[in-house]
Parts: structure tokens; C-alpha cells; sequence
């Protein structure tokens, strides 16, 4: 098994595998272990197929690593140098530093791809439901229906997703529970993790370089909170902990950013004084006084801090983004473009929309001129003349009506009088019934509704396959280039394995299951590939001429 | 039956609003808490129908039929109430309950007193509002004014009647009238105040196809007929319209036909399946033409291009 042209990056003998005693290799795309002085390959696992790697914490006995796999499958190796626990350990971290470096780029080529379209095909019922009817059945290749009948789905997936800013109270936000003996209680959260290393580098920086060799998640995390780095005031000089070096990379980061000043004009940032215009009517006349106390200033140090910092959380995403000569060609108008800026933001805040002139739109309205106005009042209906009926007949029929009404009351109270002749009610009768003059279009409803919910479901994935397919197929017309002809050749190919796969099976159910609805389901289907068919052999016989 | 039903109508009284009887329940009856159904009639009795012009004496058919289907209304349940309109070609006016005070009747061959008071107002009414027609004019129904009367009418009814009890009303149009363009915005107004009052319209039409209430019967959820025989007519009500609107969906009954939503064209007032919107002022041709005869605006005309494609553009 073992090639010869792979080359090996890291071998590290005394490695227990289930009890057997042996070494463990990494090669370019795989790990392997072998059994002590044999040539044969135990393990072998390519990199790609692995999802991650653990380790045993600090203090167990045992100094082992694990990989799982991403059917779920894991391995389990036991360093067993002879050295002692330190060389055990130092023999795990190279494995496992390698890895580090080794796992992420198998990851990006294979499992991507398919754990992408295991995703896509889950989350599109329709596109689950074409897959298997074109892909499974042979109807067309794999590679195919990627590439040409789901790629609406691939390319929306390829945008991507917005990237969900910070909220700048997030560690406001985490909200400690005492536990009931002086004791506070801080649940985070993943998101609240991801929030914290994106505002603040620094600490991701640390965790990466503790957790979870030196520390585990929770005691980094109760360290951090402990930690006067997290506590407002920072007053972190004298102290020394784990979080002291974030404090002084975030104190010349913000040195930095006070240097490089900020863009927006409205903003002081080394302005300490807090105090607001209304006081004093914008005339503040009151000194106040000047001995400010440390603490506040520490505090709106670490407000304008901690803003800063969720600003560039989202800030360095969209730079990541933009393309980065975007950056140079900024850097030079920079200069020129301040005072405009400026002036810009002072009017933007200054004025107000709902406030301005109507002038603007009053000279921006057209006046609408209708003529003829009444033609919006007629209905949808041809111009009917109005019959006209000249006096001399109307008057006629008013008497004839008058005659009919005196009648009424002349006529006494007959209750057996006959409303409805025996001839009219039986004729009645027959237009009423099923059948029957005024039941026209019955017939077809209730053939809706004598089909069994699975069958109705089954003509929908007819439907939607076929249509699929003869979108593509009349794409192809007029097929000017030679891949457009090649294409189509290929669609009639799969129109046909669709009918003799697909349709004509679904036809012999229903005429085992449906016999009266056998023909009527499918006719309109065959209707439409026939007319692809026709379509096709017109073209053949055209290009042979 | 008829028993209770005599003692509930003798708590009626009598209520005068505007110029038409209402009645009201005087205390209400516990026992008719639930569901109760009103029907509003309107009888087409303009003179010019076809219909009548062929045979007078049809109307007497009509009248009697209608007069049939509404004491069966009536018959179903005791708490069911009834409503009679008559739409003339000048006015639309309550024939039932009318503007009089109510006949008095006594019972004659065991008939139910209602049926037969139904029957003396109706033609009482009937016989009054049209002998009062002098005019020798012929004019069109002004079927949308009688369906908004209708409509109001239902609606005081809603506002007034007891609490608890839950009112279904419909409205059911018999008519030999044509189509009328001239009402085209009352029609359309009026069904979709229906629709939107839940009021279902029915149509049963004895002469003509009337494209416009079969759209309205189409918006309302109601059902459109036209009887093939004028002398069966009350077959036809009974069997087709008599059935509340929840129940018919349990009837085989005459399925809808699709209704024809097409537009006119504003220049030939042709039914037209595709045709050129003004983006001004949405008025419809059937053609291409370089100024909107409506509202005056001026397009491009369409290059050799863009000949095929249906879309303009405003110049500005
Ligand atoms: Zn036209
Ligand atoms: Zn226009």
C-alpha cells in the first residue's frame, strides 16, 4: 500500500493503536500507522476524510490525539515514548501542529464541494427531487445537472451571505447571574465568542496560543472575566495576568488610531470633557472644574476604545472584500476630499428633509391634462347600442303589464296552482344532473379529484423534470454554435431516456391502478415532448439537407 | 312548528326608518343564538325586458316563482329573514318589507300567515310601483343602485341585530336585463363592497349572458345561472340558489365558468388579450400610437429593434 512516491513529513515512533505498538506517519495526503517492524499499513486515513483532531487535556495520564473522520469514524493514537511524559507530549504536539497546518487545505478542496451540494440538494426540495429523478435514474450525468440544471441554486449560494455586524453592547449584553456565594455567573454563547474575537484580536490571539494546551475553554474564559483587561476601568499596570499584553496592544493600537485621527469631523476623540450644549445654552460660562478624575477619564478612554474597536470589526470584513488597489487610490485623494467631506456631513446634519422647501416639488409636478375621461368609466364591454324601443311599443307593453298585474288582485288565491309544468321540471331535471346541459366541465373536476394524492404527486415530479428538461432543450433553438447543437443532441438523448425511464413506467402503473384515467393524466405530457420530438427531427432534417 | 313560529313573529314589532319597515327583536330569544341567513331578492321589473316584451304574463311567472323561492328561505329556518327588492328602470325600491304598514291576512287553507302576507306585499307593491311608471321612455335596470340599496340594507341589519347571533347575507339578482356599460364603475363598486362585507351575490339571469355580474358572482363567491327556461324558473332557484353558500360546496352543482377578465381597448372598446398601457395615465389601446389620446404624452416611437417589444418609453 504504501507508495513509494509519497514522501513522509513527520514520522513519530512508540505510538499505541488499539493496544498494538507502533509508528505513526504523515505523509503528503494522508496519516498512516504502522505496526512495529512490519511493512503493512494499519491505518490509513487521506486527509481530506478527516473533519478534526482532539486532544487529551493537560494532566491525564494518557497523552493521546484522536481524528474523526467525517462519516463520524475516529481514531485514537497513545504517545508511549519511553522518555517520559514531556517527550510524549512534544511527540503529540508535532503531530498535531502538523495537522494544524496540513488539514485545513484538504479541507478546502474535497469535502467542500460535496458537503456543499449535500447542502444544497437538503435545503432545495426541488432540486432533491430533480436529482433524483435525473441523476439517479441515468437521465442525465451527475456532472451535468451540476453544472446545467442546478445552477441557479449553485450561484445563489455563491453570494455571500451579509456579514452580521457587532453590536456595540455585546459585553454589556452578557449579563452575570450571581450563583448565590459571591460568586458571579457569565453564559456566553458562541456568537458572543465570535463577537469578542472579532472586536478585540488580541484576546483570539491569546486563546489560540492557550486553549486548550494550557487552558481549557472555561478557564480561559473565567480568566477573562476575572481579568482587569475585561473590567472597565482597566487599571491593569500593576497587575500582571494572562490578558496584560492585550491591554498594551490595544493601548498602541489606540494610540495609533488617535495619530491617524479620525475621518469624521464631528468626532473629538482625545476630548475628555463631558459636558453637553444644553447646559448652558450652548454660553457654557462655568469653568468646570478641572480636575477630572482619572477614573472617568480611564472610563471614556475605554468607551472610545471599545467603539473603535466594533467599528473595525465590520470595517476590516468589507476591506477584506474591496479589492485592495481600491486602498491606494484612496490613500491619495484623501487629503482633498477632507474639506468637502466636511462640509458634507455639517450639512447632512443640519438639514432635514421634511423641513425643505416645496418649492422642489412644485416645480417637479406635471399637472395630468385628461380628455376624454369618461372612456375610464366604461367596463370591458364592446359598445352595445342601447335597444331602442320607440314610444308607441312601449307604451304597448306597459299596458300589456298593467293588464297582468290587475290581474294579480282580480284573481283569487289559487294554492294549487302549477308554478313549474311536469315538462319543464323534467327537463329541469336533465340539465341539472350530472351530464346534463348545465353540468358541462363537471366531468373534468371530479377526474381531479379521483386521483390518489401519491399519483397527483408523482405527475408533479413528471412535471417538473420534464419541464426542466425541455427548458433546456428549446434553449438550445436556434443552435447557431456547434456546443449548442452538441447540447441539443444530448437533451433529445435525455428526453428519450426520461420517457422510456421515467414516463412510460408511471404509464403502465396507471393503467394497472387508474385504468379510466390512464390516458388523460399523461396525454398533455406526451403532447409536449412529442412537440420537443417534432422540433428535433425538423432540425436533423434540415442540417442533413 | 308553525306554532313557535307564530309566537316569535308576534314579538316582532314594528320599526319606522326612513321610509322602510325594520324589524327588530323585541327581547331576544335565547333559544336563536345561532346562525341565521338573510336574503335579499332584487327582481328585475323594467318593462323593456325582453322578456316581457315577448309575454307579458311571463312576469307573473317570475313574480310568483320568486315569491315561491323566498317563503322556502323562509320555511328552512324560523329565524331566516327575508328582503324583496324591485329594480325598475328609474328607481329600485323594498317591495318586501315594504314602505306600507303590513297587510293584514288571516289564515286561508292552513297556509302559513307569512308565506301569504309574503305573497299579498310583494304583489301589492309591485302592482303600485308600476302602475306609478307614466314615462314611455325605455331605460336600462339600474341593477348597481338596487345591489348598493341591497347592500345598505344588509348593512343595518348587521348593525342592529342582537349580539351573538350571526348573520349570513346574500343577495340574489333575477333578471332579463342586458349588459350595461354605463354602470361599469357602480358595478364595480358595489362587488367589492359586497366582497368585502361578505356578502355572497348570486345572478340568475332569464334572457341575457351578463358578462359584468358574472364577474361580480366571480369576486363575491356566489353562483351565476342562466336558466335555459324561463317556465322552470323555480326549479332552478330551488335547486341551484336555495342552498346556503357553506353548503353548496357539498352539491353537485353547475360548475363556474371561467370569467372573462379581459380589458377594452379605450379607442374600439374591443376586448383585447394584450394591448399598449399609457404609463401616464393607464389608459388602454389596442395599438401603438406615438401620443396617448388621453393625457397627450408623447413616446418614442419604437425603433426597428424594438418593434416586436411591447414596451415604451416615456419622452421627457
Ligand atoms: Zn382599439
Ligand atoms: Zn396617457
Amino acid at each position: 500500500m504504501s507508495t513509494s512516491s509519497e514522501d513522509v513529513l513527520l514520522q513519530v515512533p512508540s505510538v499505541r493503536y488499539k493496544k498494538g505498538d507502533g509508528s505513526l506517519f504523515l505523509m503528503d495526503e494522508r496519516l498512516i500507522w504502522m505496526v512495529e517492524n512490519r511493512d503493512t499499513v494499519a491505518v490509513s486515513h487521506p486527509y481530506a476524510d478527516i473533519k478534526s483532531q482532539k486532544i487529551s487535556p493537560e494532566g491525564k495520564a494518557k497523552v493521546q490525539l484522536q481524528v474523526v473522520l467525517h462519516n463520524s469514524v475516529s481514531s485514537t493514537f497513545h504517545f508511549t515514548n519511553k522518555n517520559g511524559l514531556q517527550a510524549q507530549l512534544a511527540d503529540r504536539d508535532r503531530v498535531k501542529d502538523m495537522l494544524q497546518t496540513l488539514l485545513p487545505k484538504f479541507k478546502r478542496k474535497v469535502d467542500k464541494e460535496l458537503e456543499e451540494k449535500n447542502k444544497l440538494l437538503s435545503e432545495n426540495p426541488m432540486l432533491l427531487q430533480l436529482y433524483k429523478d435525473l441523476v439517479i435514474t441515468e437521465v442525465v450525468s451527475s456532472e451535468e445537472f451540476w453544472s446545467q440544471h442546478a445552477q441557479q441554486y449553485t450561484q445563489k449560494r455563491k453570494q455571500q451571505p451579509q456579514e452580521i455586524g457587532v453590536s456595540g453592547a455585546f459585553l454589556a449584553d452578557i449579563k452575570p447571574q450571581t450563583d448565590g456565594c459571591n460568586g458571579l455567573k457569565y453564559n456566553i454563547t458562541p456568537d458572543i465568542i465570535e463577537c469578542i474575537f472579532k472586536t478585540y484580536p488580541a484576546v483570539k490571539k491569546k486563546y489560540i496560543e492557550n486553549v486548550p494546551a494550557k487552558l481549557s475553554e472555561a478557564q480561559f474564559w473565567t480568566k477573562f472575566f476575572q481579568s482587569h483587561y475585561f473590567h472597565r476601568d482597566r487599571k491593569y499596570a500593576e497587575n500582571k495576568d494572562l490578558f496584560t499584553e492585550c491591554g498594551k496592544i490595544d493601548d498602541q493600537e489606540l494610540k495609533r488610531d488617535i495619530q491617524a485621527g479620525v475621518k469624521d469631523p464631528l468626532v473629538n476623540l482625545t476630548e475628555f470633557e463631558d459636558k453637553t450644549l444644553e447646559e448652558g445654552y450652548g454660553g457654557s460660562i462655568e469653568k468646570p472644574p478641572s480636575n477630572i478624575s482619572t477614573v472617568s477619564q480611564a472610563m471614556i478612554k475605554r468607551f472610545n476604545q471599545h467603539s473603535i474597536m466594533v467599528l473595525k470589526a465590520t470595517k476590516n470584513k468589507v476591506n477584506d472584500n474591496a479589492t485592495d488597489n481600491a486602498q491606494s487610490g484612496s490613500e491619495s485623494s484623501k487629503i482633498t476630499d477632507e474639506p468637502v467631506n466636511k462640509k458634507q456631513k455639517i450639512l447632512e446634519k443640519i438639514t432635514y428633509d421634511d423641513l425643505e422647501g416645496e418649492d422642489v416639488t412644485k416645480n417637479g409636478t406635471v399637472h395630468l391634462n385628461l380628455s376624454k375621461v369618461e372612456r375610464y368609466l366604461h367596463g370591458p364591454m364592446p359598445d352595445t347600442a342601447a335597444e331602442h324601443i320607440n314610444p308607441n311599443e312601449a307604451s304597448h307593453i306597459m299596458r300589456n303589464v298593467l293588464q297582468e298585474v290587475r290581474q294579480w288582485q282580480i284573481r283569487p288565491h289559487v294554492p294549487n296552482h302549477n308554478l313549474v309544468p311536469p315538462s319543464a321540471a323534467t327537463q329541469a331535471l336533465g340539465d341539472l344532473s350530472p351530464g346534463g346541459a348545465l353540468m358541462r366541465g363537471f366531468q373534468e373536476q371530479s377526474l381531479a379529484q379521483l386521483v390518489p394524492p401519491h399519483i397527483e404527486q408523482e405527475v408533479r415530479n413528471l412535471y417538473l423534470v420534464l419541464c426542466e428538461l425541455l427548458g433546456h432543450f428549446w434553449k438550445c433553438f436556434p443552435p447557431t454554435a456547434v456546443t449548442a447543437e452538441q447540447k441539443l443532441v444530448k437533451m433529445n438523448e435525455a428526453l428519450q431516456r426520461f420517457q422510456t425511464v421515467k414516463l412510460k413506467p408511471f404509464e403502465d402503473k396507471l393503467i394497472r391502478e387508474l385504468t379510466p384515467l390512464s390516458q388523460h393524466l399523461t396525454k398533455h405530457l406526451n403532447q409536449l415532448l412529442n412537440a420537443a420530438y417534432q422540433k428535433y427531427n425538423n432540425w436533423q432534417k434540415i442540417k442533413s439537407r | 312548528m308553525v306554532l313557535s313560529m307564530q309566537k316569535s313573529f308576534e314579538r316582532f314589532y314594528l320599526k319606522k326608518m326612513n321610509n322602510i319597515e325594520l324589524r327588530t327583536e323585541n327581547e331576544p330569544d335565547v333559544s336563536s343564538t345561532d346562525e341565521t341567513s338573510l336574503l335579499v331578492i332584487i327582481i328585475d321589473t323594467n318593462p323593456t325586458q325582453k322578456l316581457l316584451r315577448d309575454k307579458a304574463s311571463q312576469l307573473t311567472t317570475v313574480v310568483d316563482s320568486v315569491i315561491a323561492f323566498a317563503n322556502s328561505h323562509l320555511m328552512q329556518k324560523a329565524q331566516n329573514k327575508l328582503a324583496i327588492m324591485a329594480c325598475h328602470s328609474k328607481t329600485s325600491q323594498f317591495v318586501y318589507p315594504g314602505p306600507r304598514k303590513p297587510v293584514d291576512v288571516r289564515q286561508v287553507d292552513g297556509q302559513y300567515e307569512i308565506f301569504l302576507q309574503v305573497e299579498k306585499t310583494v304583489k301589492q307593491n309591485l302592482s303600485l310601483l308600476l302602475a306609478s311608471e307614466n314615462s314611455t321612455i325605455a331605460t336600462e335596470s339600474l341593477l348597481a343602485g338596487a345591489i348598493a340599496m341591497a347592500l345598505c340594507y344588509i348593512a343595518r341589519i348587521q348593525r342592529t341585530k342582537s349580539a351573538g347571533i350571526k348573520l349570513n347575507s346574500r343577495i340574489l339578482i333575477v333578471s332579463g336585463s342586458g349588459d350595461s356599460a354605463s354602470q361599469y364603475m357602480n358595478y364595480m363598486n358595489v362587488f367589492f363592497t359586497a366582497q368585502k362585507q361578505n356578502v355572497v351575490l348570486d345572478v340568475c339571469t332569464l334572457d341575457q349572458h351578463l358578462s359584468l355580474l358574472q364577474q361580480g358572482c366571480d369576486i363575491t363567491n356566489g353562483l351565476y345561472l342562466k336558466v335555459p327556461q324561463v317556465s322552470a324558473l323555480l326549479q332552478f332557484l330551488l335547486w341551484v340558489f336555495l342552498p346556503e353558500p357553506p353548503i353548496r360546496e357539498k352539491l353537485v352543482l353547475p360548475p363556474p365558468v371561467k370569467v372573462d377578465y379581459r380589458a377594452a381597448c379605450f379607442c374600439h372598446r374591443e376586448l383585447i388579450d394584450i394591448g399598449y398601457v399609457c404609463s401616464v395615465c393607464l389608459s388602454i389601446f389596442c395599438k401603438f400610437s406615438p401620443i396617448c389620446t388621453t393625457c397627450h404624452t408623447v413616446f418614442k416611437i419604437p425603433g426597428p429593434l424594438a418593434v416586436k417589444s411591447k414596451k415604451k418609453k416615456m419622452k421627457l
